[in-house]
């Protein structure tokens, strides 16, 4: 029996000892990418021998996850996936660490885009390399368009169209009794689209100079501009439908009841094989108005609490220094990307100066000349939720001036904790 | 064999389990939750520091009209739905009660909304609200209504919310209530009779205080329950639109897991407690009954 025993024990201890010498790291990621990342994730443990678990939940799921985990300072996560306006924000609190000593043998000005590493990085370092990029477009229904008389709009950067006369075609188009509306923002009542709108109403971000305060940055003209444009589309001409969320926005422009839907480039791979007869265009802007679009997208970091920073490190640079995976996400995602090599592959591969593959090489101008950073503080969090409520608001009939009277006075409120 | 001679022991051995998890379950969070609310977090200068305010987080609340309108959804809130439901699960309840060859499959209908957990009744329920699509504003416009904007609207979206948490809450509490009726010696009800009472006599001098204790429970466990109702809110309205969902719990969950600013979040969560602490004392005071039972000497 003690034989036995004793070598149940051995076995026991012995398994351990096998166990414990292969190295595992936790990497959370955003449900959407969990299938481009998985290929690259298996090469990198072939390649490296260190165990990748990967933990995928949804976008707002993910954040909070983040939030959870950073303020138990859990040692249990290693890599993160990083929204890049977020980037300040888990900065300044310590969840992230700063990633120069990992790319100390190389230039990341050689690998990345400036726009990618601005948004990388704060006070100066280096936090969270970017994975991919973003850019944003107007897609058009050509029958729809048709049908209503208005003319296309252009791929030229001379005659880009605008906000104003986006609506007073999709007047035309709008058929409310037959469920077709003239208009549509992919990402609904989000700051990451909207920004656009008082950004080239001559509003700013909304953020002020220094990243610690919106007082008078939410409630300037520019705002006040931007918050009665998405008020009238919703409340006054009804050319955009209220009560739609942001994952039912492009169903309803690839089922042909959208006139112009103004969103990013991944949605091309939706509609590109099906019968939707669709044209694509430059981002609108206000007549009179800077041109601008959103951008930026998501980048990843090395966890600050991680026990194994070093090995996490070697995933970071693996999965966003690597020319495949920017070239893969441009490929088979429709992904801007943020890496110099998958913008050099877009900008010489023939087949994306033709539609729809056209749609890369249009993003990819948008974001490198008109890209609108989104606000820069730590109090990133705070500030795009309640700029979204606010924007949600407005779009269900509520007052913009008053909306973001309140919107700045809750953020300025929140914001004391960083001064 | 001394512990045995200890008699005054055994029913504190006995209580003791549930002693422990209270304390351990509900005392220290509570403990834990207020200390916290007197905790400011500041990220001053790159670094955080966690500074004890004493009250400031909740003089920051008081001056916040945020939540003074929170307070003012979540005072509606508790006033209609918590008398609704206790209606609707009395009535159906004594509905219930009637004699009937199918009674049994009827009663288990009516207890199915129990067996689906909030979140997807949530979800379905708001696939049914969608105002584009959903398969009320297709009902109603059978009968020539038009259609509802119901959860993007300021004025119906917490009415939505009170329907669906009635839809769900109704035959759970019923079950109680069906319960205590079952309670009811028969006789009583023969005596009511052979004295000529009407239903609504028997209903009012019969059934309502031989239930009364029942009904007691039931208010005060569903008014703690509708305290803390925000699944609704997370799933389909943010609290929105305008705020008009925006209940206590939500805000200090938003304020927590999304604003993390923790003192406010707990602050609201302290105050809620102690509201809820508040309200169901008075249910007590009110609705308990003077004399229990008959006093022998």
């Amino acid at each position: 029996m003690k034989k036995i025993l004793a070598s149940l024990c051995t076995i026991f201890l012995f398994s351990n000892i096998v166990t414990s010498a292969k190295a595992e790291i936790n990497f959370l990621i955003g449900t959407w990418a969990e299938e481009p990342l998985t290929p690259f994730v298996e090469a990198f443990e072939k390649e490296t021998g260190i165990e990748v678990n990967i933990q995928t939940f949804p976008f707002r799921d993910l954040l909070a996850t983040i939030e959870v985990r950073g303020n138990a300072q859990a040692d249990d996560v290693d890599v993160i996936f990083v929204d890049a306006p977020l980037v300040p924000s888990y900065a300044v609190r310590g969840m992230i660490g700063p990633m120069d000593q990992y790319f100390a043998d190389t230039s990341v000005n050689a690998i990345f885009a400036p726009a990618g590493i601005a948004a990388a990085s704060w006070n100066g370092e280096m936090y969270a390399p970017p994975l991919n990029n973003s850019g944003q477009l107007t897609y058009y229904n050509k029958d729809l368009l048709a049908k209503a008389g208005c003319a296309e709009p252009s791929m030229i950067e001379a005659e880009r169209v605008t906000w104003e006369e986006i609506v007073d075609c999709a007047k035309k188009i709008t058929d409310e009794a037959n469920g077709v509306h003239g208009f549509i923002f992919d990402q609904i009542s989000r700051y990451y689209q909207l920004q656009a709108l008082p950004e080239s109403a001559g509003g700013g971000s909304g953020v002020c100079e220094g990243g610690l305060s919106v007082k008078g940055c939410l409630t300037n003209d520019g705002w006040m501009k931007a918050g009665q444009f998405y008020y009238d589309i919703h409340n006054t001409s009804n050319i955009s439908p209220k009560g739609v969320g942001p994952d039912q926005t492009h169903e309803l422009f690839g089922l042909g009841k959208i006139g112009i839907f103004v969103g990013g480039s991944w949605n091309n791979g939706r509609w590109a094989d099906t019968d939707l007869n669709y044209g694509v265009a430059l981002h609108p802007y206000f007549e009179g108005g800077k041109v601008v679009t959103g951008c930026n997208s998501w980048h990843i970091g090395v966890w600050n609490y991680s026990k194994q920073k070093d090995d996490a490190a070697k995933l970071v640079r693996y999965l966003t220094a690597s020319p495949e995976v920017a070239i893969h996400y441009v490929e088979e995602h429709n992904s801007l990307p943020a890496h110099n090599s998958a913008i050099l592959h877009v900008a010489e591969d023939p087949k994306f100066n033709n539609f729809p593959g056209i749609v890369m090489n249009l993003a990819t101008y948008e974001s490198a000349n008109h890209c609108a950073t989104r606000g820069r503080t730590p109090g990133f969090l705070e500030f795009e939720e309640i700029v979204n409520t606010s924007f949600e608001d407005i779009r269900n009939g509520g007052d913009p001036a008053s909306v973001f009277a309140d919107a700045e006075s809750r953020i300025e409120s929140s914001m004391r904790r960083y001064k | 064999m001394n512990f045995f001679k200890r008699q005054w022991m055994v029913p504190y051995l006995f209580l003791a389990p549930a002693l422990i998890g209270t304390i351990a379950f509900k005392l220290y969070p509570i403990f834990i939750g207020f200390w916290e609310s007197l905790i400011y977090t500041s990220f001053s200068g790159g670094a955080e520091k966690r500074i004890f305010v004493w009250f400031e987080n909740y003089q920051y609340l008081f001056d916040d009209k945020i939540f003074w309108k929170s307070l003012e959804i979540t005072a509606f809130l508790t006033i209609i739905i918590n008398p609704l439901q206790i209606a609707m699960s009395l009535g159906l309840a004594l509905l219930l009660m009637r004699k009937s060859k199918f009674i049994r499959i009827i009663r288990s209908l009516y207890l199915l909304p129990i067996g689906i957990a909030l979140p997807i009744a949530t979800i379905i329920w708001g696939l049914m609200l969608d105002p584009n699509q959903g398969l009320i504003n297709g009902l109603i416009g059978v009968f020539g209504i038009p259609p509802q904007p119901f959860l993007v609207s300021e004025n119906q979206a917490l009415w939505c919310i009170i329907a669906i948490a009635t839809w769900k809450g109704v035959a759970f509490w019923m079950l109680f209530l069906l319960a205590g009726l079952e309670d009811i010696p028969k006789q009583y009800f023969e005596a009511a009779e052979i004295d000529g009472a009407t239903p609504f006599q028997k209903f009012r001098y019969v059934t309502i205080p031989q239930l009364k204790r029942t009904i007691l429970f039931v208010f005060v466990a569903d008014t703690a329950a509708n305290f803390v109702l925000m699944v609704p809110m997370i799933i389909l309205t943010k609290g929105g639109p305008l705020q008009s969902t925006n209940v206590l719990i939500y805000e200090g969950y938003r304020s927590g897991f999304y604003y993390q600013d923790w003192g406010r979040s707990l602050s609201i969560v302290t105050i809620l407690t102690v509201i809820t602490l508040i309200v169901i004392g008075l249910q007590l005071l009110f609705l308990s009954e003077k004399n229990e039972g008959i006093k022998v000497k």
